[in-house]
């Protein structure tokens, strides 16, 4: 061999490592870069976001920011919010207010609609009686026969084209806990796509939104929290696989209502927050949680609670009619998932739970 | 003998070697780490090391009453009366990847990075 062909070779091998150490310290900083996760506190729960792409950071904050903004807009809890308005005149003076809270205020009525009152958005009353939250109170059968009257989606009246809405009676009150979260999902990924990341995720509390798909098109998991591992720690049921496409109306939503999500116990009962809008209590038919899929985040999250609260056979029947997919676990660790979502759904956590023919 | 040819096959390999180690280096000091201790194949416990606040020791027992030491961050063989003393010597495992193994008591540590493989939980 040449001297000459000697050095040719050194020379690029040497090239050879400095190309492999470059390539590592790119994926390690350069790829890193392109990619933000964020974690702020909103909507009484934590708010997790990973967004990928150049504006990845802005689009982040920009997107924790219009949640807070809807949050000031559709919380009863918030000083002049729209429906801290509409609660405040129940019984007198139609309030106008946004279009967003308008079209949220729709959505809830015609799922109330749809389930005959099993999902209603005017349970104010009755979760403000037993503020699982604070006081944590169990109702009497007295206070109970006064309040329950109180909450009738049917005294909830909306004007769409003058944007106003009102309530009945004194004393009734909307509560869009139940589908806010949701909400917040479709919000955040509306951001996204303005801001033109590639990708991005959005946890608000159990309700995800999926927007895009990641750098490496490896699709994204959400996994179904197990309440029986402990808070810290990530133990799931089971993990549902899904793609979104590139635009916002090919996004994914995800929302969860589980029994263990606020429970407390008051002399050797225990008692969970999914109360039923026509008996006060909570609603104890078997079933641990509900995991709704579907392409409207403010849908999904109110659709959990209504399947819920419908039970197995009638849940999935309303979710068909909306197109959504669902997964039912019931107390036993019984499973079941859609037919649409079956292929999609692995199950984790075999020797807690098992998936119903 | 030697070849200058040889050199095309080395320095390759040792270029790729040295590109796994530092992807290995950069790649596991940031995930959280979880020891894995298994006994004759079967995993017999799992400590998530970056979630340990305290220093316990572990008595895994057996015929060579093999005891592990526990720390925030680390897991190694404290004892074992095995002849070889190659698990004891092993020292500290901090990294992911790093392993431990006492062959007489067939009782193993290895380090495996926690990385989620979610991209979110509901429920």
């Amino acid at each position: 061999m040449s001297k000459q062909k000697k050095i040719t070779i050194a020379l690029c091998s040497i090239l050879g490592i400095i190309v492999i150490v470059l390539a590592v310290i790119w994926t390690r900083f350069g790829y890193r870069a392109q990619s933000y996760s964020n974690t702020s506190y909103a909507m009484g729960t934590y708010v997790q976001q990973t967004v990928y792409g150049k504006e990845a950071q802005a689009a982040a904050a920009a997107a924790a920011q219009s949640v807070t903004a809807l949050e000031d807009q559709i919380s009863w809890r918030i000083d002049g919010s729209d429906i801290y308005k509409l609660n405040n005149a129940a019984g007198s003076t139609w309030q106008s207010m946004s279009s967003s809270t308008i079209s949220l205020l729709k959505t809830s009525l015609d799922l109330a609609q749809k389930t005959d009152g099993a999902f209603d958005p005017t349970v104010l009353p009755l979760t403000s009686l037993w503020d699982f939250d604070g006081k944590k109170h169990v109702p009497t059968a007295s206070e109970l026969k006064v309040l329950l009257p109180r909450v009738t989606y049917k005294d909830l009246r909306l004007n769409e084209k003058e944007k106003t809405a009102s309530l009945k009676m004194h004393y009734e009150g909307v509560d869009l806990g139940s589908i806010g979260k949701g909400a917040a999902c479709s919000q955040a990924l509306e951001v996204y796509s303005k801001k033109q990341v590639k990708a991005g995720v959005i946890a608000v509390g159990g309700s995800i939104g999926l927007y895009g798909s990641k750098p490496d098109n490896s699709g994204w998991s959400v996994a179904i929290r197990d309440p029986k591992t402990p808070e810290k720690e990530t133990g799931s049921v089971g993990v549902i696989n899904l793609n979104s496409g590139s635009s916002l109306s090919d996004a994914q939503y995800i929302s969860t209502s589980g029994t263990y999500e606020k429970e407390f116990t008051k002399n050797g009962k225990t008692y969970h927050h999914l109360l039923n809008p026509k008996t006060g209590m909570p609603e104890n038919n078997g079933l641990t949680s509900v995991t709704v899929v579907c392409k409207d985040g403010a849908l999904s999250d109110a659709l959990s609670t209504a399947c819920f609260m419908l039970g197995k056979e009638k849940g999935a029947a309303l979710a068909k009619d909306y197109g959504a997919e669902t997964v039912f676990i019931d107390t036993n660790g019984n499973i079941t998932v859609s037919s649409g979502l079956k292929s999609r759904f692995q199950l984790t956590n075999t020797s807690g739970y098992r998936l119903a023919s | 003998m030697f070849k200058k040819k040889d050199l095309l096959l080395i320095l390759p390999a040792l270029a790729i070697a040295a590109g796994m180690l530092f992807w290995n280096y950069f790649h596991t000091d940031t995930q959280p780490l979880t020891a894995v201790v298994e006994e004759k194949g079967q995993v017999i416990h799992t400590y998530n090391l970056s979630a340990q606040k305290t220093t316990q020791v572990i008595n895994i027992g057996g015929k060579y009453h093999v005891k592990l030491l526990l720390e925030p961050g680390k897991i190694s063989f404290l004892h074992s009366d095995c002849p070889d003393q190659i698990c004891v010597r092993t020292g500290k495992l901090t990294k992911a990847g790093q392993a431990a193994v006492c062959l007489p008591a067939q009782v193993s540590v290895r380090i495996v990075s926690k990385k989620s493989e979610v991209d979110g939980i509901t429920g």
